[in-house]
């Protein structure tokens, strides 16, 4: 019989853990980068890729009216890019769509 | 990005005017800050006003903290302590009336600093006035009595017993914490430096390493601290996008989560940090700074040269 309290709990066993994958902390990274001059470049970061990233792209190019792609990372995995400051539509239409929980976007940037 | 670049001759003349941080609207999360944004306006110059950590970005200073505390209390139940019950009523509504006037009247130099709908004022009056009538009955029949006590009534009276055994944490709120704001001046086109970032790393004792870290990874470019001390940064940026990525760093990194103080400690522990609070001695472990996936920016042709 084992008492539950008793048990010693390792609280940075997640943490030691997810060294390999720290990528996977199940949220959604939306940052803002500058590119030369005013122009701006929005990548969303950590979508699952149970989603198909293409179709995503698509959507919110023709929504947002910007050109946008998916690029394949080794570490990060699949990324969208989307040009201009797209953060608040990408967040909108990402809840909106039932794609991300409103508590999983993690918004970057200034 | 693009809101920033729109020049609002508005905006520019009141940029001689204080700015303050407002710890508290940096706790609160960004909402706060976009309901004035005329006043978050001042931009660029920066000023030598040292600026209290209650008040980033806004002028309306004085009454602002005072509303922030109502807000505050008024999202508990309102206790009895602060003014002799009797009197309550009529005080409130004095003020209210005072409210009404200000509303239209703002020459009233002594008011005016109060910017309130007047709806939100009164109904905020009236919650409290209705909780300090309950109150009355409550001090009464609280002792001797076993009927099931509702919960805003255990609240407000675990309230009152903490501001009763606890002077120093309810006068610990106004405990200001002064800042000066971010000299943020651009050079030339491309780049931007920040040249108080060593001393406001020492106002906030954490490492500029720590600070520097985070601020490269939420601006999503490089940069680093030259001879002068001063942080210089890849890109354009406005002082006032850097005061709203400090006080987001502020709320993650400084104040304590449980009590807001920022009297705390960060310490390293087994690749996480924890934020150890000095005044109620709470700890926790804070986000990590991972600047994560960055996109390829820049000449191409160039990244093409170097790889091939
Ligand atoms: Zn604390």
């Amino acid at each position: 019989m084992s008492i539950q309290n008793l048990n010693t709990y390792d609280p940075f066993a997640d943490a030691i853990k997810s060294s390999e994958d720290d990528v996977q902390d199940g949220l959604v990274h939306v940052r803002i980068q500058q590119r030369n001059g005013r122009k701006t470049l929005t990548t969303i970061q950590g979508l699952s890729s149970e989603y198909d990233l293409k179709k995503i792209v698509r959507a919110c190019k023709k929504e947002f009216a910007c050109n946008g792609t998916v690029v394949e990372h080794p570490e990060y995995g699949e990324v969208l890019q989307l040009q201009g400051d797209q953060r608040e539509n990408i967040c909108q239409w990402l809840t909106k769509s039932g794609l991300v929980k409103p508590e999983q976007l993690k918004v970057h940037g200034f | 990005m693009e809101e920033d670049m729109v020049f609002d001759p508005s905006l520019k003349k009141k940029k001689k005017k204080k700015t303050g941080f407002d710890i508290e609207a940096a706790l609160a999360g960004e909402t706060k800050t976009t309901d004035a944004p005329v006043e978050t306006g001042d931009v660029d110059v920066p000023e030598d006003d040292s600026l209290d950590l209650d008040n980033f970005g806004k002028k309306k200073k004085k009454k602002k903290t005072f509303f922030n505390l109502e807000e505050l209390e008024s999202a508990l139940p309102e206790s009895k302590d602060k003014k002799p019950p009797a009197e309550e009523p009529e005080q409130q509504e004095e003020e209210i009336m005072d409210d009404l006037d200000l509303d239209i009247d703002f020459t009233r130099t002594k008011k005016k600093k109060k910017k309130r709908n007047l709806d939100e004022i009164v109904a905020e009056e009236d919650v409290k006035t209705e909780d300090q009538e309950k109150g009355d009955d409550l001090q009464d029949d609280w002792f001797g009595s076993d009927r099931d006590y509702t919960y805003d009534e255990l609240l407000e009276r675990v309230f009152d017993i903490m501001r009763e055994k606890n002077p120093s944490m309810v006068s610990g709120k106004k405990q200001k914490f002064i800042m000066r704001p971010p000299q943020v001046v651009r050079i030339g086109t491309k780049k931007t430096s920040f040249a108080n970032f060593t001393e406001i790393c020492k106002t906030l004792h954490r490492q500029p390493k720590h600070l520097l870290d985070f601020l490269l990874a939420e601006l999503g470019t490089s940069g680093s601290v030259d001879g002068n001390s001063q942080l210089i940064i890849k890109g354009r940026f406005q002082q006032k996008q850097i005061e709203n990525v400090l006080r987001r760093y502020i709320k993650e990194y400084v104040t304590c989560h449980t009590c807001r103080s920022p009297d705390t400690i960060l310490q390293k522990d087994t690749r996480l940090f924890f934020l150890q609070c000095e005044t109620c001695g709470s700890r926790c472990s804070v986000a990590s700074i991972k600047s994560g996936f960055q996109a390829v920016t820049g000449k191409r042709a160039a990244m093409r040269a170097k790889t091939a």
